[in-house]
């Protein structure tokens, strides 16, 4: 409670203090009252933004950066259809040099290209030597453009296929538990499955050729 | 030991293996027991049920079975990087003796240590290193400090 008290009178000594500084206000507070200590706040920040003039030049009081004109839809609709047509005779060219994907496997995400090899930390059903192909595609660039799915792209647009070459084991992993003056310790030897795929291909448009 | 100091290598594989057809990279086994040996007694029972059949879907790897005094049965596999693995297999079931050997098959002959990294690609970017002039429009000009 006193606490509280000697809190209000602090307010009081700094509301008045606020007052002398700023005389031509008085009239105002008076007819609102001082115990507002949210009306008080909302009347600081509102002498900050006072007149342009006299706030400096300032990151603060503007943004370092040129203004963004914003263009009319009608002309981005015009840059989206000149893009689009761009990357479709691209693609219909085969002009797209080497291809990358980004592809969703073993609950990751691998950003992969041609006679690339990645290691899954797991058992995979096929077998060594088996070619897989890997249907979730988040991503295929080429060398000026990226396709992004929407989360995924469609089967008949990209092809990514994969090779097992190798079904091995992790080195083992000493897993050890120990708690001092206890005479307590526990040691665990894991080794995990591991899987080594190779990338063999990545394909746009597999249907139309 | 942590794993830091452990050995380590990069993931990789022999020989580009998989990049045209894939090949098992197992050339030669050898399965060496005991005749009457008791250790020897799952060994004996998988030459018998399972080594054939082993070794027709395995065409590419040849299978040698030698019997030997010795008490101890081991299995011999040899790559094709020149890498030997020799495995005891005292007192194992036939069964246990198939998966091992499956084991064996399926593995290239590279070290079974850490691995540093879970991919390799030999082309780490396909659209050019990001660099801080990327995608920027050459309208704007070169960049200078803030005035």
């Amino acid at each position: 409670m006193a606490l509280t008290l000697k809190v209000c009178c602090a307010e009081l000594l700094a509301n008045i203090w606020r007052l002398r500084l700023e005389p031509r206000r008085i009239s105002s507070f008076k007819q609102t009252g001082l115990l507002f200590p949210s009306f008080k706040s909302h009347r600081s920040s509102h002498s900050i933004s006072g007149p342009s003039s006299l706030v400096p030049l300032t990151s603060l009081s503007s943004p370092p950066w040129p203004e963004v004109k914003s263009i009319s839809s009608e002309e981005e609709q015009r840059q989206n259809t000149a893009v689009v047509q761009k990357v479709n005779s691209l693609i219909t060219n085969e002009e797209y040099g080497r291809l990358f994907a980004v592809v969703h496997f073993a609950s990751r995400q691998w950003k992969v290209t041609n006679e690339d090899l990645i290691l899954i930390e797991n058992h995979v059903a096929a077998g060594c030597g088996d070619r897989i192909r890997m249907e979730k595609v988040l991503m295929v660039g080429g060398e000026n453009f990226t396709l992004i799915g929407r989360p995924i792209i469609g089967k008949e647009l990209v092809r990514v296929e994969a090779t097992v070459i190798e079904k091995t084991e992790s080195s083992p992993k000493v897993y050890m538990q120990f708690w001092r003056r206890h005479r307590f310790q526990r040691k665990k030897i894991i080794t995990s499955p591991q899987t080594i795929l190779r990338i063999n291909s990545i394909e746009m448009v597999p249907r139309l050729k | 030991m942590t794993s830091r100091g452990t050995p380590s290598r990069f993931l990789q594989s022999v020989l580009q293996n998989g990049v045209g057809r894939y090949v098992c990279q197992l050339k030669r086994i050898s399965i060496i027991f005991s005749k009457n040996a008791q250790s020897s007694l799952g060994v004996r029972e998988f030459i018998e049920e399972g080594v054939v059949d082993y070794a027709k879907t395995n065409p590419g790897t040849v299978v040698y079975v030698s019997p030997n005094t010795s008490r101890i049965p081991k299995i011999v596999a040899e790559y094709l990087n020149g890498n030997v693995r020799e495995e005891e297999v005292t007192s194992k079931s036939s069964k246990q003796i198939l998966e091992l050997i499956n084991k064996l098959t399926n593995q290239s002959g590279l070290d079974v240590i850490r691995l540093r990294k879970p991919f390799h690609t030999d082309s780490p970017s396909i659209q050019g290193q990001w660099h801080p002039f990327t995608n920027r429009a050459p309208s704007i000009g070169p960049i200078r400090p803030l005035p």
